[in-house]
């Protein structure tokens, strides 16, 4: 084990080249699972409750532009995104941008599920009960079906968050100099050092994902008190 | 659903004729020349570990005709596979990255004048590979996306070929012992060579089993900023400049001394 | 179009991704169990031991994984045995010959399996915790061994239980044997690369690519309502 190729490399690997340069290494790691965890979300549940309250034909649709999201794998989605858009329709999408784009959509897709099934398993009596209170539907959705559900979606987010984390990873193929892409920069520079440099980032991650788990699940927990 | 469809397509001829319009203009308003260059290729192209930069040949030449265009440059880090879809996507207004000049590649993208001249050669453990002979016998790693694989696939079609995404990978494929050699433009090879830290046993056949041009990659039909880097270079040339560059990095006193076989403007 | 010589880089480019997510698969199922096994058992520290390593796998990239074992573990084994591992072979059983897999195949393969095993052994765990604890006090009270219990007993119904997230899993392999290309394995995302770069023809390249990746994904699909059907409602899920 050789750590000096760590320690020489440490703020590269840990913010890239900025302030001189774009920010970089686990800082953009951090930046792209943050973003990418707030579209997901918000999509997410956009998804999960136009699946609960719309038409059975336009849910079957909805399930159908879902489960396409769900079945191509993400580094063919971020080629379509970065290298095609632009070709079939000029749309140009930035490369941090391009990222975000694509983890959040096959974020939401999953999300959506997720969401859609917590909403149903709130029984339905409670809607028959809101609707003959005289609320509407959207009022029994959001002041009494949403309030019981999400705190049973909570899991399905958390897993989806450390697997966003992870899938950041892939930024890689497109050149975003995120922690995987710096780290490959480092080891073929030192060339010698795969071991130490694949162990530490290995490590760098495991961190992050570990400490999103617990922080999410204690916030579960603390939220799941006050909800009850 | 009608009204949408409409307005999509109005907003991609929109986009699509923006993106039409005059490139070197943009890069004008934009105040900024967007390069696809190398990140792990030294002397062409690599991230410098005190500064955090990426430098080499290809970004002085970058950077000489951001300062001709009167420009910020900013440099894409990129791998040989991503360089043609950079540029036919967008994403970047010219690659320099050791990017060889091919009728293919030329259907696709404009290329400007050479300004660097190679071969393509091997890199081996010592007295593994004396001959092209007995390339078809081995287990070769090449660089996706390059001509390098492809010319060796047409010229050795029996040839086992693994390919990385770049050519550190392929080396350390190489040391691990997954090939028995890797194929790369030659000084592309000086140039790893010289930064491995027991070169003792490694060396670079002498025979070459092609000839390549370097040129700069532009978007197909941009004939204002192809003139433009035509100009830059031959003025590089002209002044002196493109010897300083190339001194720099592969002079007598670099880590990778070659001799200058090829000006500006001899093809 | 692609020429047909392309359209053959891409098919057996898929044929490379079916068959490492299938051998990968049916590896991380038997690995997955037995560490759901180890997860659950009463020693606390095989209980640790099966934590930290469904942790690991985890909460760690895969992409990182494959680098690491690729171009990191490789460069600990001895010249010799990398030779070996490297060498074509053959072995002829009659009616077909098996070949040695390549050296990025078998890293491939390992990264791929303990990533996978990771997430079923959990998946398990979640079916074991729907199968009521009576089962097992009446099996111990029928004199069956803890381990007899949990392969005999638990785990089938485990199985069914969790058929669902199970073959779930199984896609996510499908989708993450693509990132093998970054090994040089010359699955089916590499095949489209390599397409993409000789004939410049991207659309195609990587439209053809992704049918066949939601083709593979729609079967699974399929199969899995297939056996749903067949097994779990005729037969009732306990």
């Amino acid at each position: 084990m050789n750590l000096s190729v760590i320690w020489d490399n440490l703020d590269y690997l840990l913010i890239g080249a900025w302030p001189n340069g774009p920010v970089g290494g686990l800082a953009l790691t951090v930046i792209l699972s943050i973003s990418s965890a707030i579209a997901s979300a918000v999509l997410g549940l956009i998804l999960g409750i136009a699946m609960v309250m719309a038409s059975q034909r336009f849910e079957a649709l909805l399930a159908t532009a879902l489960g396409f999201f769900r079945a191509i794998p993400i580094i063919m989605l971020i080629f379509w995104i970065y290298f095609l858009l632009p070709v079939l329709f000029g749309i140009t999408a930035p490369q941090v941008g391009t990222v975000v784009i694509a983890l959040s959509l096959v974020g939401g897709a999953y999300l959506g599920h997720g969401v859609a099934a917590g909403i149903r398993s709130v029984s339905s009596k409670q809607w028959d009960a809101g609707l003959a209170l005289g609320l509407k539907r959207w009022e029994v959705l959001r002041l009494i079906i949403l309030p019981q559900a999400l705190p049973r979606m909570m899991p399905s987010f958390i897993n989806q968050w450390i697997s966003l984390i992870k899938d950041t990873s892939l930024a890689y193929v497109i050149g975003v100099p995120e922690l995987s892409f710096v780290a490959t920069q480092v080891n073929n520079r030192a060339m010698v050092y795969p071991i130490e440099v694949f162990l530490f980032i290995g490590l760098v991650y495991f961190i992050l994902c570990t400490a999103c788990d617990m922080l999410a699940n204690r916030t579960t927990k603390w939220a799941g008190l006050i909800v009850r | 659903m009608k009204r949408l469809i409409s307005a999509v397509l109005v907003v991609s001829a929109v986009l699509t004729g923006v993106a039409q319009a005059d490139r070197l203009d943009d890069i004008k308003k934009a105040g900024v020349l967007r390069v696809a260059a190398f990140d792990g290729n030294p002397p062409f192209g690599f991230v410098d570990q005190q500064s955090k930069q990426i430098i080499g040949l290809d970004v002085d030449y970058a950077k000489a005709i951001a300062d001709k265009i009167g420009v910020k440059l900013e440099i894409r880090p990129t791998n040989p596979a991503n360089r043609v879809p950079l540029l036919v996507s967008g994403q970047v207004d010219l690659v320099l990255a050791n990017f060889t000049i091919t009728e293919e590649r030329a259907k696709q993208l404009d290329f400007s004048i050479p300004y660097f001249a190679s071969g393509q050669q091997f890199l081996a453990k010592k007295g593994v590979l004396k001959s092209p002979d007995q390339i078809e016998s081995l287990r070769i790693g090449a660089d996706k996306g390059t001509t390098n694989e492809i010319n060796l696939r047409k010229l050795y079609p029996k040839t086992v070929i693994v390919a990385y995404d770049d050519t550190p990978f392929a080396f350390t494929a190489l040391r691990n012992g997954n090939v028995q050699a890797i194929t790369q433009d030659g000084p592309k090879l000086v140039g790893l060579l010289a930064n491995v830290p027991d070169k003792e046993n490694y060396e670079i056949p002498a025979f070459t089993i092609s000839d390549d041009y370097i040129g700069v990659g532009a978007p197909k039909g941009e004939k204002a900023l192809v003139d433009l880097v035509n100009e830059t270079l031959r003025e590089l040339e002209a002044d002196g400049r493109a010897l300083k560059i190339y001194n720099a990095w592969f002079g007598p006193d670099s880590k990778t001394p070659l001799p200058r076989l090829f000006k500006i403007g001899d093809k | 179009m692609l020429a047909p010589e392309y359209i053959e880089w891409l098919l057996s480019g898929f044929g490379i991704t079916v068959l490492l997510s299938l051998t990968s698969c049916v590896a991380a199922s038997v690995i997955g169990a037995l560490v759901c096994g180890l997860r659950i058992s009463q020693s606390k520290l095989l209980r640790t031991f099966a934590r930290t390593y469904i942790d690991i796998f985890r909460n760690t990239p895969l992409l990182v994984q494959l680098f690491f074992w690729y171009f990191g573990a490789a460069s600990l084994l001895s010249s010799d045995l990398m030779i070996w591992l490297n060498t074509p072979r053959s072995l002829s059983l009659g009616f077909m010959t098996l070949y040695w897999p390549s050296f990025e195949f078998l890293a491939g393969f390992i990264g791929l399996t303990f990533y996978t095993s990771a997430f079923i052994s959990e998946e398990l765990r979640s079916g074991i915790q729907a199968i009521p604890q009576g089962q097992h006090h009446a099996a111990a009270a029928l004199g069956f061994t803890p381990r007899q219990i949990f392969f005999l007993i638990i785990l089938p119904q485990a199985i069914r239980v969790s058929l669902f997230p199970l073959l779930g899993q199984y896609m996510n392999a499908l989708k993450n044997s693509s990132l093998t290309m970054a090994i040089g394995l010359a699955e089916l995302s590499y095949a489209s690369r390599q397409v993409e770069t000789v004939t410049f023809k991207t659309f195609q390249a990587f439209g053809i690519a992704t049918v066949l990746y939601v083709l593979a994904i729609a079967i699974l699909e399929l199969i899995g309502r297939h056996i749903y059907k067949r097994h779990i409602l005729l037969r009732g899920a306990f």
